[in-house]
């Protein structure tokens, strides 16, 4: 019973089949040599290098920066949204219809437009990332502002609660869980747009140095940036908004 | 202070005619309840009175101030949902302090008002758990405890314990009872169960089959045997439903 737990906590089978991966990666790496597949070993020693030299916060740092002000502009446009959401129903059709345009429009148009308008620049990865994350964000805002129950606000009017007492007790905490889901997955969506976006024109960044690694043949660094991209990812997943989901869940 | 609640001609259209028109006059301090067959507009009148529906004809005056009128009557009304409309983020404690900060009481006067209600539905104890934490009974007990915070001039519940099993809707109705006498509220209650309202009402008013008009008004004040009571409302309340299913 216990060691079933602790084998559950600690992921075993997941463990195992990750061996299972790896010894697989070394065959096929010895097979078709370390130009199309390194070694996981080679993949290793990229790693330590670039931590040891401080590369790698060099650009993660860059790409993270980029991302917080491209994300960070969608959020902040997708609360006045959400807002304008709330206050008028006709703004309500209009946000909603809005929202779908964008979410079919492809990552590509926007990389492109960014590189004809912004040029070859930080501006790129930042409008990219802005215009991908902004109709995740904003819809499940929207969504949150349509979910806030009109018993609750009914309940505000019998006890003539304000207009702001109503919006902080009842509406506020309704849509949070759902700004909160919409960041979470937003902010995934971020890193990878953002990082794509880094191929055209920036020195800096993950998608540049991937791309760059690429040019000079050195595969293992491909694959050593792909492995950074993903720790990064867990990271904040399991440090910034698994806490905060846990959190707001607790009257649940 | 309770007040006197007076129900002119009240009449609601929605797009068939709901109330025809009933009126009655409520004492302060009195405990009506009011009664009909599903369906025939008792949850209507009820929220006209609360003043969330406006009627499409009649008055409604709460100790001499309209209602519906221009602005806000200074009344106080108190109202206690089918389900308990509790804020679920928010501790029971909370929940009944929040409704008095439209009243101007400081926080140490909200939250020892909080306090000694949910003590009184017999919430002692229980002040910071959030509703999901509790049952049913007593979120439904919180959300009276809510209603009389504010020191209602009216009180007003529509079905209140129409979610409860029959246990806890016996002890409830007592409860409830026991509450008005200590307090002392006017209270229109709305039920569709005739033994609930002969148990605790002091005035029971049956309504029709749609459009509902006054079908019975009785005094419950004891000189009628409470079960012939209940058998007579139970032939009355059998003939609206009969009537109501005919009708289209």
């Amino acid at each position: 019973m216990i060691a079933g737990r602790w084998a559950a906590r600690l992921h075993l089978p997941t463990l195992a089949l990750a061996a299972v991966v790896v010894a697989a990666w070394f065959v096929l790496s010895w097979r078709y040599g370390a130009f199309v597949l390194p070694s996981p070993l080679a993949v290793l020693r990229g790693l330590v290098e670039i931590v040891r030299t401080g590369e790698v916060w060099k650009h993660t740092g860059a790409s993270l920066a980029r991302i917080v002000v491209g994300f960070g502009g969608a959020v902040l446009l997708a609360l006045a949204l959400g807002l304008l959401a709330f206050v008028s129903r006709t703004a309500r059709g209009v946000v909603h219809d809005l929202l779908a345009v964008l979410n079919a429009t492809s990552v590509f148009v926007w990389i492109v437009l960014a590189i004809i308008w912004f040029g070859l620049s930080n501006a790129a990865p930042v409008f990219t990332t802005f215009m991908i994350t902004l109709p995740v964000v904003a819809s499940n805002l929207v969504e949150g502002v349509e979910s806030v129950d009109r018993r609750l606000l009914e309940m505000g009017d019998v006890y003539r609660l304000s207009g702001r007492q109503k919006f902080t007790a009842i509406v506020v905490p309704s849509i949070v869980p759902y700004l909160v889901a919409g960041m979470k997955v937003g902010f995934g969506l971020a890193l990878k747009v953002s990082v794509m976006a880094e191929i055209f024109g920036v020195t800096t960044g993950i998608g540049y140095v991937m791309n760059y690694s690429r040019e000079i043949l050195a595969t293992q660094m491909v694959f050593v940036w792909a492995l950074v991209m993903i720790l990064v990812m867990m990271a904040t997943d399991k440090l910034l908004f698994d806490p905060i989901s846990h959190r707001l869940a607790r009257w649940r | 202070m309770a007040v006197t609640l007076e129900v002119a001609g009240v009449g609601k259209d929605f797009l068939i005619p709901v109330l025809d028109s009933v009126s009655f006059t409520v004492e302060a301090g009195e405990f009506v309840c009011l009664l009909g067959p599903n369906g025939c507009g008792k949850t209507t009148l009820l929220r006209i009175i609360g003043g969330l529906e406006p009627p499409t004809r009649g008055t409604v005056t709460l100790g001499g101030e309209p209602v519906f009128g221009s602005g806000r009557h200074t009344r106080k009304v108190g109202v206690v949902f089918q389900e308990d409309r509790l804020l679920p983020w928010m501790t029971l404690r909370q929940n009944v302090e929040l409704v008095q900060t439209p009243l101007g009481r400081d926080a140490a006067t909200r939250r020892a008002t909080a306090h000694r209600f949910l003590a009184l539905t017999g919430l002692a104890g229980f002040e910071d758990y959030v509703p999901g934490r509790v049952s049913g009974g007593m979120r439904q007990r919180a959300a009276i405890a809510r209603a009389l915070a504010i020191e209602p001039d009216l009180l007003l519940m529509d079905e209140p314990f129409g979610a409860l099993d029959a246990q806890n809707r016996r002890i409830m109705q007592g409860e409830v009872r026991r509450i008005w006498r200590e307090t002392g509220r006017t209270i229109v209650f709305v039920t569709h169960a005739i033994e609930e309202a002969v148990a605790i009402g002091t005035t029971l008013i049956m309504l029709s089959a749609r459009p509902a008009r006054i079908r019975e008004l009785v005094r419950n004040d004891g000189r009628v045997e409470r079960a012939k009571l209940i058998d007579d409302l139970n032939t009355l309340i059998m003939e609206e439903v009969e009537r109501q299913q005919r009708a289209p």
